[in-house]
């Protein structure tokens, strides 16, 4: 058996009726009409299958009132449908096999489907707005990531001794610090003793973790000149002790 | 030959609990032409994907039909997982497929109870829909609910059945295949059965394939056309599926098929139940369908091909969702077997379309 396969392809609005006479000569399966409706007018999809492939046909943007001629002498299963289209979309098929003049569905609201109702209307334009400064939003955020890498090649173009620092970690033009400072000149004097005290004790965490950090280094240094059963049993000690340790921290903390 | 009258049928009939009208222009006690009228029941549940999210319409979507239900929440998924390109793992596949095919079982005994009933024989009736609350009872079981089972989501399923539950299914199925093949056996060899329906709305395969007919009423015309044979999701793993054929193109054909496929159904269920794969029952879904994306769908419900189409507009709610059901599809072809028939086995023909107008409507 064929597999299954599906495609769109758009069909000139005169060439609906021609295409419908084409497909039946061709051994095709007419399978569904339907109507879609948008700004630009209302949408026709016609469907045929054969081995598996199921052919969408999109008539595009047919003015509302409009006609268009039936194939139902061609098959004559389309009658429910271009009946059903009638009575909610509007559209007229001409040459209809049987045709219910517009009494097909008993709707309360004449071609209800072409509704847009103004609640639907205003939630579709907040949906577009918040579309729009979402979009907006992450423009202005890539421009600000821009202009940031721009200003730190320059900085690290005028400083060269900072480039070396700059591979380690995040470099601070001195623009940042400036801004810091003006921020911190018109607060509470209080409030600036605490967040020169929180600052100094981050860049203590800062040195103290680069110190452990060059003690590790210099640590493996070691071992790797060592023989290597020994430096597997150091390994294990260190290992041990760490364990222990832990041990030690966790039990405090019960 | 006497003058010309016309009889209206329904749309509230004894035989037919659905709200169909048809104007049978009869000559004597012969049918010269019928036209159906439809439109009773139209809800605008299709507008409703305006102002629902996708997520919320699948409880939408499985509220067109009663029978259906599992059916329309499973095609509605599929477009709509086809439409935002989300792959669902293959256990949910699987799950997926037993439900849909444990509707396709009950719908088909639903059926055929009523078929049943249309040429008076009651007790086959009662038999018929005795098995139907088991199955029924396996629903209840395996999701909570025994009509609207709300277990299929986009991206997924929201239950699992776990090995002991599959073990009780099948059991249950095992029981019911041993009632229902003594019900079966009666059906298609009983005189009383066979003279309401042999040669009874006849139609040729030539005139099925120019009808556009799908489901059982095609495929008892000789059309060799089953969705479920293109191997998508779970079907793919069968080892073998072949659609139920018949050439009779009657009443008791239309029958024969039916009471098939009820079989080919719950070995179906017992095989992919058998090769279960392990793993997670859903995908997380996230965003919105593109603006202007399109997807479309088939789908072999219990009464043939249903046909789905979904347009997204870049918001979490559809620009436009179609469901185009089997049984608007087959009006062409019921009219057609109408023409010429005996006034006393309209209501057996119009029966063995297994006409769902809520469907056609939505």
């Amino acid at each position: 058996m064929a597999q299954f396969s599906q495609e769109f392809t758009p069909l000139p609005i005169e060439a609906i009726h021609d295409e419908a006479v084409a497909r039946k000569a061709g051994g095709w399966r007419y399978v569904q009409t339907l109507a879609v409706n948008t700004e630009a007018g209302i949408d026709l999809v016609y469907s045929y299958m054969k081995d598996g492939l199921l052919e969408n046909l999109v008539a595009k943007a047919l003015p509302a009132g409009s006609a268009v001629p039936s194939v139902t002498d061609q098959f004559l299963a389309a009658f429910v449908f271009e009946n059903e289209i009638h009575d909610l979309f509007g559209i007229t098929f001409e040459g209809l096999a049987i045709d219910f003049g517009g009494n097909f569905y008993r709707v309360a609201q004449k071609e209800p489907m072409t509704i847009i109702s103004p609640e639907l209307k205003a939630a579709r334009e907040k949906a577009a707005k918040v579309a729009a400064a979402k979009a907006a939003k992450e423009a202005a955020k890539a421009d600000r990531a821009e202009k940031a890498g721009e200003a730190q090649a320059e900085f690290l173009a005028a400083h060269p001794e900072a480039k070396a620092a700059a591979t380690g970690g995040r470099v601070f033009a001195p623009s940042d610090d400036e801004a810091v400072e003006a921020k911190l000149a018109g607060m509470d004097p209080e409030k600036v003793a605490r967040v020169r005290a929180a600052i100094a004790a981050k860049a203590k965490k800062a040195a103290a973790a680069e110190q452990d950090a060059a003690k590790d280094a210099e640590l493996e240094a070691k071992l790797a000149a060592m023989d290597p059963e020994k430096a597997a049993k150091v390994r294990a000690a260190m290992e041990a002790k760490a364990k222990k340790a832990a041990e030690a921290a966790a039990k405090e903390g019960e | 030959m006497g003058k010309a009258t016309v009889i209206p049928f329904g749309p509230q009939h004894p035989v037919l609990p659905e709200p169909l009208h048809l104007d049978l222009v009869v000559e004597d006690e012969t049918v010269i032409e019928a036209v159906p009228q439809i439109g009773f029941v139209h809800r605008g549940l299709e507008k409703l994907v305006e102002t629902r999210d996708y997520n919320q319409f699948i409880y939408v979507a499985e509220r067109i039909c009663g029978i259906c239900a599992m059916g329309h929440s499973l095609g509605y998924a599929e477009t709509v997982e086809s439409l935002m390109g989300v792959e669902v793992p293959k256990r949910a596949e699987y799950l997926r497929v037993i439900w849909h095919e444990l509707s396709r079982v009950h719908s088909h005994l639903l059926w055929l109870g009523l078929a049943a009933d249309a040429f008076g024989f009651e007790s086959m009736f009662m038999h018929c829909w005795r098995l139907r609350e088991r199955v029924l009872d396996i629903f209840e079981k395996t999701t909570g609910g025994r009509v609207i089972l709300s277990v299929v989501k986009v991206g997924g399923v929201v239950r699992d059945i776990d090995d002991a539950m599959m073990a009780q299914v099948i059991a249950t199925l095992d029981g019911i295949m041993d009632d229902y093949t003594k019900i079966m056996n009666t059906l298609l060899t009983d005189t009383s059965v066979k003279n309401r329906t042999v040669d009874v709305g006849y139609i040729s395969h030539k005139d099925a394939l120019a009808l556009s007919m799908v489901g059982p009423f095609a495929r008892a015309s000789a059309v060799n056309y089953d969705v479920r044979s293109f191997g998508r999701g779970a079907y793919g793993d069968l080892a073998d599926f072949r659609p139920i054929l018949d050439d009779g193109g009657d009443c008791f054909a239309r029958v024969k098929v039916r009471c098939l496929e009820v079989l080919q159904s719950i070995e179906i269920i017992k095989e992919l139940a058998a090769k279960m794969p392990a793993g997670d029952i859903e995908v997380a879904v996230k965003g919105a369908p593109a603006d202007g994306a399109q997807a479309s769908n088939v789908l072999e419900q219990p009464r043939g091909e249903c046909y789905y189409y979904a347009r997204g507009n870049g918001t979490k709610n559809l620009e436009r969702m179609r469901m185009r059901t089997p049984t608007s599809q087959n009006l062409a072809g019921m009219t057609s077997a109408l023409a010429g028939c005996d006034l006393a086995d309209v209501n057996m023909i119009i029966l063995t379309i297994d006409p769902c107008i809520s469907c056609t409507e939505r």
